[in-house]
């Protein structure tokens, strides 16, 4: 009876953990602005965004600064940086023996690192306790992506870019770096940062399923289709018994809201990279519906870790001009281009 | 009075505009027995037309209107909420890289082809399969099709995949349309009507500008059937003799209302001027392809004399 007592208490714990919200957290800065009416000739309004245009292009990263990057080694417990993506859609691809091979398209957008939060100040933060209450404490860097017109964000939400002198973006992500992975405000993340064939976590939204019955939601069996069960083929049955506490137990299945949660995929192999479009195709899915945001980072799982060294800190262009590959496919994919597959 | 008259213009122009964007959208929903032209061979018949020309002063190629019945996979999945432009352009890429390699013909449902396929299993490690196409679908590299033949009596259908590269060869041995999109009800015909010799010999087209739309009706086989047959409008079968009252519940069933619904033709069709664009860059790609195939058949033959 003392294994079945211990998986009753698990599900209590989770079951009063809050799993949505529709606002953000309170310590976040007001993001969108109220549009204001502005009666502003056209001629204007162009001349205002062709002198945006020339402020913020050319972005390169902050030379000079203590976090230049000098030439940091790279050893197997670095924590590199992530890359925020958009999920676009999947399409099917085949290796070489003709095994179909479904591949999550994600675009990578244009990342640029914000802020670096270093490790004793990130531990005194709210979420740095708790991430890092036993633990040595790590880095944070701060991405955002998908530059934005300054007019449809607060005051205060530009100033999170102003003072690095960028266009401010509408996302943010927050990943945790050590030290010798971290990399100076401005610099620009690609789909280069990653190596064709490693293995990725991908952490995004589920898709919004809405108010799920007991059938969808948890995989019940419900009632018989026919052979005359009255009103009762999508529900659950009894929800307890009589004896044990006599009541309903927290935590017991129920239709409730689905989805929108949001939930790591780990462990998905790159299989292909396009440098030229900044695009990454992974095997497998990837958590959320199409054209929804997700993380990428590198794997947790320890086997499927790095034994060489990636691009450290990041993937930067070769100073010679030279351009880099524009598509690179693993070795196990059938390239489109080649020859038919004869077994 | 007067406001009438303006709400009735408005109402013209609405619907003007709704027609001028879905002119071609809409007659598709409309099933035309008029026989396509072709743009096969598109250097001795010039079919692609030049538009007068953009702000740069360079002619614009646009595609012939067929392109969208000849290659129907080009264009993406119509639900808005799964497209994506970028992820679309990285298909058509790599779907016209797939073609350069193997010559995937121009076929409909109704056409007899050949399809030779890779197989560990088979004794020459090549297994060739010939059928009429009883339906088509998917889009970009999912595009599918399925072959029909009757083979020692046994009816075999296959879903071929057009994009896998175990796929060496698609032949068409006789290309024509028929008088459905979907000719599923042969599983239910007599089996005359879905037997072809496998060792079929290509047919040569007497008209190569036009495909031509087989008239044939079909005959089916005494019930029970597959599905319900006489509630799907079949044009390409004979008359199937059935107790009125199955009639009667067909029409009960029916949605006569559809064919009026503007919006739901405009969420399963891609709009007009993405089609343009898809196809006028798709035409010029093929275009190419073709070229060089003839070039490489034409050095081959010089070759052997």
């Amino acid at each position: 009876m003392f294994w079945l007592f211990f998986n009753h208490e698990q599900v209590r714990t989770m079951s009063r953990v809050k799993r949505r919200t529709t606002h953000p957290p309170y310590w976040h800065v007001l993001k969108n602005n109220q549009r204001q009416d502005e009666k502003i000739s056209s001629d204007n309004l162009r001349f205002v965004r062709e002198v945006i245009q020339d402020k913020y292009k050319n972005k390169s990263p902050i030379k000079g600064s203590d976090l230049d990057i000098e030439k940091k080694e790279w050893d197997p417990k670095t924590k590199r940086s992530g890359v925020i993506a958009r999920n676009i859609g999947v399409q099917h691809m085949w290796e070489k023996d003709g095994k179909k091979v479904v591949c999550t398209v994600l675009h990578v957008l244009d990342n640029h690192v914000i802020r670096y939060v270093p490790p004793e100040e990130y531990a005194k933060s709210i979420i740095g306790a708790k991430v890092f209450r036993n633990r040595k404490p790590l880095g944070c860097l701060v991405v955002g992506a998908e530059a934005a017109n300054p007019d449809r964000f607060t005051r205060q939400y530009c100033s999170l870019f102003s003072e690095v002198g960028l266009l401010p973006k509408k996302r943010l992500a927050r990943f945790i770096v050590t030290p010798n992975a971290v990399l100076p405000p401005c610099t620009p993340l690609t789909a280069g940062h990653f190596v064709i064939g490693q293995a990725v976590d991908v952490y995004g939204k589920t898709i919004d399923y809405g108010f799920q019955g007991v059938v969808k939601r948890w995989g019940f069996k419900g009632g018989p289709a026919s052979h005359g069960a009255t009103k009762f083929h999508r529900r659950g049955g009894t929800i307890g018994t009589g004896r044990d506490k006599a009541r309903v137990w927290p935590g017991q299945k129920m239709p409730g809201h689905m989805g929108s949660e949001r939930r790591f995929c780990r462990g998905l192999k790159i299989v292909r990279i396009n440098m030229k479009y900044n695009v990454i195709y992974v095997k497998g899915t990837v958590p959320g519906p199409t054209n929804s945001i997700v993380q990428i980072f590198d794997t947790l799982l320890p086997r499927r870790k790095f034994t060489e060294a990636p691009p450290h800190p990041t993937y930067f262009p070769p100073e010679d001009g030279t351009l880099p590959q524009e598509d690179i496919w693993d070795s196990s994919l059938h390239v489109f281009g080649s020859p038919s597959i004869s077994v | 009075m007067l406001r009438r008259a303006v709400l009735q213009t408005f109402r013209q122009g609405l619907a003007q505009s709704f027609f001028k964007r879905n002119a071609v959208s809409l007659s598709e929903t409309t099933v035309t027995h008029q026989p396509i032209e072709t743009s096969n061979e598109a250097d001795e018949k010039s079919v692609s037309k030049q538009k007068p020309g953009d702000e740069s002063g360079n002619t614009v190629v646009v595609a012939p209107p067929e392109f969208r019945f000849m290659y129907p996979e080009f264009l993406p999945d119509p639900a808005m909420e799964r497209r994506n432009r970028l992820k679309e352009k990285l298909e058509r890429i790599d779907m016209l890289q797939r073609r350069s390699v193997v010559e995937i013909p121009e076929f409909y449902t109704g056409s007899v082809m050949a399809v030779t396929v890779a197989d560990a299993n088979s004794p020459n490690k090549f297994a060739r399969f010939v059928g009429i196409c009883i339906q088509r679908g998917g889009s970009g590299l999912r595009a599918w099709f399925i072959l029909r033949n009757v083979v020692d009596k046994q009816g075999v259908e296959i879903l071929y995949e057009m994009y896998c590269p175990l796929i060496q060869k698609i032949e068409v041995l006789r290309l024509e349309r028929r008088l459905d999109e979907s000719l599923l009800y042969l599983r239910d015909a007599l089996p005359e009507y879905s037997t072809f010799p496998l060792d079929m010999e290509p047919e040569r087209r007497l008209n190569n500008s036009v495909v031509p739309i087989n008239p044939l009706k079909v005959k089916l086989r005494p019930r029970p059937w597959l599905e319900r047959w006489e509630r799907q409008n079949l044009q390409g079968v004979e008359d199937l003799n059935l107790p009125q009252r199955f009639y009667d519940k067909a029409e009960k069933v029916a949605k006569p209302w559809e064919k009026y619904d503007l919006m739901l033709q405009y969420r399963k069709t891609i709009p007009a001027e993405e089609q343009e664009k898809i196809f006028a860059d798709v035409h010029s790609q093929l275009q190419q392809q073709e070229f060089k195939r003839k070039m490489r058949r034409r050095r081959g033959t010089d070759n052997e004399q």
